[in-house]
């Protein structure tokens, strides 16, 4: 009955009510869309960080992973230091750099990563072999996985054999580090954009291509730990033993992140929160509106007995029902939007591809959908105050009299 | 060649980790003392980031260790100079320091020897001069390509590209959604003049001017609606910028209020009330003028 009448008197003014619906349509889809980017880059970034299963990594003291090309000396041993903590399960090491492979009159450059292939947590191997652990006997071919990005760059197929190098000096037109390589695997590397141009080598081997500038250096270490282990105990133990390096734990890579993004995240939570001011206040205009229209129908109502509780309910649920109509057309719209916004973003240079600014969580919908619900409940405040309060007799009479 | 530049712009990290070259860097002296002309192995002199000055606590005339590497070889400078970031967006977000070094001195401590890693070239201020230059170098060069400022700077702005697209399309759904409240309040608004229009219909007053009484109105409403709107943002324009130079710690403006978008803000509000004016006065103007009052 209740919401009956709340529908009819809502019908009775189609135009008007569409049109509040549709606002209301408009504003949820930008408040979850805001909900989704604040905390959407977030998650998607420590799920990345988080894939392999490492949750600390240690770079060159005072950088952030792969920030500089500074490296970390006497890997080996920091290695085997790392590795004696009892609740540190693996110890992986990494070293950055570039690799040049002549294709006919040009160099095709990409990013080059000496890896140790049984617990590295760089890539995802999709097709083929994976590259060997240790360096290849002299004169050997050196085992290298392309990223597709590299594939293309090069024309090269998996089995071809290239000559790459890990040094290359423009003025002279030389390399340095030039080694024979076959291409083993394509690969999907995590923490690069797609179509970037990646390769990844056994660690030892790109040490050896690198000369001095590499001998026993990576720019990571990478540390597996026990589950349930105090992961900041064990940052704090690493930060002692490896005073050349700076530990960093998930948490503190995650606040890294926060204060670079902290304007999307401060623009979600601006535009957030003005999407459902402007929807509160399209319903509570509308509705007042409504009930203004309405005070000698009301008065009649309250004359024939029914209780003020009752209109106040009416009003509430009328004010409820734009809301909820209105919001979930918008969550629907917001999932599109969300979907074109994250496109546009997503062009980011030097982005990974598993990253997503608007990430999608039932959690996020049920904040949107907790606070327009939360907006329509206040927005019927004052207009259901206003039908409850009038005074029945006067309002009969002006209406009577007109 | 673009690797090759590449090549030379991660080779200049590698070498120079927080240090910057000082050539070019688009940084404004705030306050210095006497520049040395010192031999090489004295004590030399360098400038630093104005942010690094107060987050370190390093006053004019103080001695600082530089090393290219954590824990690398250091040696000590003096610092004489002061210096503060202009107004570059590519910079913004990057919480790094920047320091300038003479160019030898920056050699020698990175070991570079005579090397640099880009020439600025200034050409004459003449429409072809820069065409003809960049064409005699890259005849002329060997290992290294030219570039117009121009082209690298459209190459290095991809992130701005795209965050000004962003900026775009969020512009696009907050001016659907500003122009549905804005109809639905101006609907509200003429309906509500409803018993006026029918006492004007029955005073002999033509349809056609109640429709236009009507219609200037709602012009008028929405010409001073967004005239507030616009006072409203530009405070809010304000605010961003103060709270954003502060986060950031750069005098470049992020919220610019421009004749273009008060423009357009002020003529989409006053077509939207026109719009709004039309479609109520004309559903209005069809019902009887005693139906109107109710009777």
């Amino acid at each position: 009955m209740l919401l009956t009448l709340a529908l009819r008197s809502l019908v009775r003014h189609r135009v008007r009510t569409l049109l509040a619906v549709a606002g209301v349509a408009v504003s949820a889809a930008m408040l979850l869309d805001m909900v989704m980017l604040a905390s959407g880059m977030r998650e998607s970034f420590r799920g990345l960080l988080l894939e392999q299963g490492f949750q600390l990594r240690l770079a060159p003291r005072g950088t952030l992973p792969f920030d500089t090309e500074a490296t970390i000396p006497d890997a080996g041993a920091a290695a085997a230091r790392l590795r004696a903590h009892p609740d540190v399960v693996a110890v992986s090491g990494v070293l950055g750099g570039q690799l040049h492979v002549p294709v006919g009159e040009r160099t095709v450059t990409g990013t080059a990563l000496g890896v140790d292939p049984r617990v590295q947590g760089d890539y995802e191997l999709l097709e083929g072999a994976d590259v060997d652990a240790a360096a290849p006997a002299s004169g050997a071919a050196v085992r290298v996985v392309f990223s597709d990005g590299m594939l293309a760059a090069t024309g090269a197929r998996l089995g071809d054999t290239l000559s790459v190098a890990a040094g290359y000096d423009p003025q002279l037109r030389s390399f340095a580090g030039q080694r024979t390589a076959v291409i083993v695997g394509r690969a999907r590397f995590r923490y690069l954009a797609a179509g970037q141009r990646a390769t990844a080598v056994a660690l030892p081997a790109l040490q050896a291509m690198r000369g001095a500038e590499g001998r026993d250096r990576v720019s990571l270490f990478l540390l597996r730990t026990r589950t349930g282990a105090d992961v900041d105990a064990i940052r704090r133990w690493a930060d002692r033993v490896e005073p050349r390096a700076t530990a960093i734990s998930t948490e503190t890579a995650m606040r890294q992140v926060d204060e670079r993004l902290s304007y999307f995240r401060q623009l979600a939570y601006i535009l957030g929160s003005v999407s459902l001011v402007v929807g509160f206040l399209l319903v509570t205009t509308l509705v007042t509106v409504s009930v203004n229209e309405r005070v000698g129908e009301i008065a009649v109502l309250r004359a024939i007995g029914v209780a003020r509780e009752r209109v106040v309910a009416q009003i509430l649920v009328e004010g409820l029902a734009i809301m909820g109509s209105g919001s979930l057309l918008g969550l629907g719209l917001g999932l599109v939007t969300a979907r074109y916004l994250n496109g546009i973003l997503s062009d980011f240079p030097g982005l990974p591809a598993s990253i997503d600014f608007f990430l999608f969580q039932p959690r996020a919908a049920w904040t949107a959908l907790g606070l327009l619900v939360g907006a329509g409940v206040l927005a019927g405040i004052y207009p259901s105050w206003r039908g409850a309060s009038l005074p029945i007799a006067r309002t009969l009479r002006q209406e009577a009299v007109g | 060649m673009g690797e090759d530049r590449d090549s030379q712009l991660s080779r200049a990290l590698l070498l120079f980790g927080a240090l910057l070259v000082a050539s070019g860097a688009p940084l404004r002296l705030v306050e210095a003392q006497r520049l040395d002309t010192l031999p090489p192995r004295a004590v030399r002199t360098i400038a630093i980031d104005e942010r690094l000055a107060v987050d370190a606590g390093i006053r004019l005339g103080a001695r600082v260790t530089l090393a290219t590497t954590p824990g690398g070889a250091a040696d000590t400078a003096r610092v004489v100079a002061l210096v503060r970031r202009r107004a570059d967006p590519s910079e913004v977000a990057r919480g790094d320091y920047q320091i300038r070094l003479h160019l030898d001195y920056l050699q020698r401590l990175t070991g570079a020897g005579d090397r640099v890693d880009r020439f600025a070239l200034a050409t004459r201020d003449e429409p072809a001069a820069v065409d003809s230059a960049l064409r005699a170098v890259n005849a002329a060069a060997f290992g290294f390509r030219a570039h117009r400022s121009r082209d690298i700077a459209v190459e290095t702005s991809t992130t701005f590209a795209v965050v000004s697209r962003f900026h775009r399309a969020i512009g696009v759904i907050t001016i659907v959604a500003s122009a549905i409240f804005l109809l639905c309040i101006m609907l509200l608004k003429i309906d509500e003049r409803r018993r006026d229009v029918a006492a004007l219909r029955l005073m002999g007053i033509s349809a056609r001017t109640v429709m236009r009484s009507v219609m200037l109105e709602a012009a008028f409403i929405a010409t001073l609606g967004s005239v507030l709107g616009v006072g409203i943002g530009a405070a809010a324009s304000a605010i961003v910028n103060w709270h954003y130079r502060g986060v950031y710690r750069t005098p470049l403006a992020f919220s610019l209020v421009t004749p273009g978008v008060v423009t357009l803000a002020v003529v989409l509000s006053v077509l939207l009330g026109l719009a709004a004016g039309l479609a109520a006065s004309s559903r209005l103007l069809r019902v009887p003028p005693l139906a109107l009052f109710g009777r």
